[in-house]
């Protein structure tokens, strides 16, 4: 069974480019436009990973970080923080509630693969 | 006894004795021998008795008047009587100036007594010479009660003239003794010429601590310390020669030894045969202290005006210096004398009228306080002016104080303080402007790794179109940024329209809080246009817009923008549902480095330097909040702007 990945973020284009890679690297991906959308999956399905930008509408993702790690159902599940916030304080808050990567905007093919490496083992 | 009266009974009593004396020199037994002459005296007699009756009734009670009367009348008597060659037998005449002078003691019984006496020396002379039975006899023994009746009526006349000046006197004494002893100031009265004291008033005793019974008696001069006796002789000499005189440069001694500045007056008074010296002393001792107090206060004043380090200066409403600090006279390098009088355009501005934005007219035509910031007559210098009145007790302007402080480099470091802060501003900015950069940059770059891995043309073609958008929007952006970055760099005054730099300011702030669930409201309604500078505008803007925003983080909500035009001024309001302010740090929130957002999020000069800004263009903000309800700024700019 191929492992399934919830990707959140507010930007088209990020979630379609993400979802091309992420397909052909034989996971199952299902999206995300914001906060309370993502938690919302969280609830209805398990992600074996979860890939979550901040700055979005409504809920913001570092409401649900804080959601999905004091969860106790979901708080294993890895997660990989995706934003334009690139600064020091802001990847230090990212760690602090839980995040397991913290990957700034923008970002290339190779940073990606290595957080999944990282995360999730060898595909 | 009436003036009328008096005048009526002396007319009356001629007229009996022109007729008697007229009949005896005409008809009498012993018959003038030189009749022409004896006519003359008739007619002066006559003529001297109509005339005295056009005179006024006054005359009559004056003694002056009264007795060369009295010597005439005697006068043509003896003359009428000489003329009738019996002077052995007409000797009454004596007897008769004996009675005239008598009347002079205005004593009336003696005058009575010497009367009666007279007449019977007289009675008793003409018996001895036998001519009270010699056939005139009659004519002689008539003159006996006719003496007697001209003594009582001389007599009674002086008698009740002299009552009235009495009387006069005894009220004027009176009335002087009430002045005299109810005075506030210390009364001596000294007996002329020995300067002796013969009265001193009750407030005299007080103020030297000496009784009456003391002083009575006593010489002047030992009032005096020995080493101001001198002073004393040569005053009360300069007194004796005038009549009266001045001095507040002696001391007299008071009875417990200590010595009293006083302030002498002098004069010579007549009363009745007597001539005194009134000397007035008042106790200068108070007014000494009070003085010195005055003078010291002043020199206090005058060091605290010279001490201050800004310019100075009095001025009369037209402008004409008054008084100058030191600080002037350094500034200008120049003379207290100089300045004084000149105008205060000639003198410190180098200009034929007065300076446009001169406060000291405000102040004169309001009586309050006015300021205003000027050019200086140095080439790219401010000066601060402000200008308070004096007013007299009437409230009205007598002149104004102007006080000059020069601003320049207070101005230069806010002008820097300002840039600086704009540069912290547009780094916020910028990094927000970043993050919303980084969106479309991520969508670039993996857009374009899939294309180029990508072997289906159809399906690159669509990731292509994808970049494209994504780079259009960076553009956007960065064409809003540039925008933005441009009118901050405008450092003239042009006419700049509120509305449009709000509404600059707010996309700005959108574009770098993108995410932000603030729904924004504009309400925007036509305004005039004022005279900025567009960059210091779009700094308030940005900075309250911005503030707005993050006072909504994460909560959001309504953000209210409005311009209304009001009688003088614009309106502008910035309105958010914010967190609002605490109550305790709502008149802090202007002071600069006060902020209570975390490091990195603000300078804390934001509203310092919007506070700073609507202040220079003569606005006022103010500031209302809730908490948890929210925060409205408004800012008023006036609409007219007297520029210098």
């Amino acid at each position: 069974m191929s492992r399934k990945i919830l990707i959140v973020d507010d930007e088209e284009v990020i979630r379609k480019f993400l979802r091309i890679h992420l397909t052909k690297l034989g996971y199952e991906v299902k999206e995300a436009a914001d906060g309370e959308q993502a938690i919302e999956q969280i609830g209805r399905d398990d992600f074996d990973l979860l890939i979550c930008d901040i700055l979005m509408p409504r809920k913001d993702g570092w409401e649900v970080i804080k959601e999905v790690k004091s969860d106790p159902k979901t708080k294993d599940m890895p997660v990989i923080v995706l934003t334009a916030k690139n600064e020091d304080t802001d990847m230090f808050k990212g760690y602090d509630l839980g995040a397991n990567y913290y990957m700034t905007k923008p970002f290339t093919k190779a940073q990606l693969l290595y957080g999944l490496q990282l995360m999730l083992g060898k595909a | 006894m009436e003036e009328e009266d008096r005048k009526k009974i002396i007319l009356m009593l001629r007229w009996t004795a022109i007729i008697v004396t007229s009949y005896l020199m005409l008809f009498g037994r012993g018959r003038v021998t030189n009749l022409h002459l004896s006519y003359l005296l008739i007619l002066i007699y006559l003529l001297s008795n109509v005339s005295l009756s056009f005179f006024p009734k006054t005359w009559f009670s004056n003694l002056k008047l009264f007795y060369p009367l009295v010597l005439f009348d005697t006068g043509i008597v003896s003359f009428g009587m000489y003329l009738s060659e019996k002077m052995t037998t007409d000797f009454y005449i004596v007897f008769f100036l004996i009675i005239i002078f008598a009347s002079v003691s205005r004593n009336f019984k003696l005058l009575m007594v010497i009367g009666g006496i007279t007449a019977l020396l007289y009675g008793g002379l003409l018996y001895s010479w036998g001519l009270l039975t010699k056939e005139e006899g009659s004519s002689y023994t008539l003159r006996i009660p006719f003496i007697f009746i001209m003594t009582a009526f001389y007599g009674y006349i002086v008698q009740t003239l002299t009552r009235e000046k009495r009387q006069e006197l005894t009220i004027s004494e009176d009335k002087y003794r009430g002045l005299f002893e109810n005075a506030n100031e210390g009364i001596i009265l000294l007996k002329n010429p020995q300067y002796q004291i013969v009265d001193v008033n009750r407030e005299m005793e007080k103020v030297t601590g000496y009784i009456k019974g003391e002083l009575i008696q006593k010489d002047v001069f030992s009032l005096f310390p020995p080493e101001e006796m001198e002073k004393a002789i040569d005053y009360f000499k300069e007194v004796a020669e005038i009549g009266e005189g001045r001095t507040d440069s002696l001391s007299f001694m008071k009875k417990d030894g200590l010595s009293m500045e006083v302030d002498l007056s002098t004069k010579r008074i007549d009363l009745g045969d007597e001539s005194f010296y009134q000397t007035i002393f008042r106790d200068l001792t108070e007014q000494r202290k009070l003085e010195k107090k005055i003078r010291q206060s002043k020199r206090n004043l005058e060091a605290i005006f010279d001490g201050i380090r800004d310019q100075l200066s009095i001025q009369a409403p037209d402008y004409r210096i008054l008084r100058v600090n030191r600080a002037v006279v350094e500034k200008y390098q120049t003379t207290f004398e100089k300045l004084i009088n000149q105008k205060c355009y000639e003198a410190y501005f180098k200009r034929s009228q007065p300076c446009e934005k001169c406060p000291v007219s405000v102040t004169i035509e309001t009586k309050q306080p006015a300021t205003s910031t000027m050019k200086g007559p140095e080439e790219n210098t401010t000066l601060q002016v402000f200008s308070y009145p004096i007013l007299d007790e009437k409230g009205n302007v007598l002149s104004a104080i102007e006080y000059v402080q020069d601003i320049t480099e207070e101005q230069r470091l806010q002008e820097q303080l300002i840039q600086s802060e704009k540069l912290a501003g547009i780094g916020i900015l910028a990094s927000g402007v970043a993050h919303e950069i980084n969106n479309p940059l991520s969508g670039i770059i993996g857009m374009a790794e899939i294309a180029l891995e990508e072997e289906d043309a159809t399906k690159s073609e669509s990731y292509l179109k994808d970049i494209l958008n994504c780079a259009q929007r960076i553009s956007g952006i960065v064409n809003a940024l540039r925008s933005y970055s441009r009118a901050a760099k405008k450092e003239e005054l042009s006419l700049v329209d509120l509305n449009e730099v709000l509404e600059e300011s707010l996309k700005m702030v959108r574009l770098a809080n993108k995410k932000a669930p603030v729904e924004v409201i504009k309400r925007f309604q036509p305004i005039e246009k004022i005279e900025a500078n567009t960059g210091e505008i779009q700094q308030v803007f940005t900075n309250l817009v911005t503030n707005a925003f993050q006072a909504m983080d994460g909560k959001g909500g309504e953000l209210v923008l409005s311009t209304q035009p009001l009688k003088d001024s614009i309106e502008v309001k910035v309105s958010d549902q914010g967190m609002g302010i605490p109550q305790k740090y709502l008149n802090r929130i202007f002071d600069p480095f006060y902020t209570t957002k975390k490091p990195g999020e603000g300078t804390g000069l934001g509203l310092n330097i919007v506070y700073r800004i609507v202040t220079k263009y003569e606005g006022t903000i103010d500031v209302e909040s809730k908490e948890q309800v929210g925060t409205t700024f408004t800012i008023k700019f006036p609409t007219r702007r007297v520029e210098s």
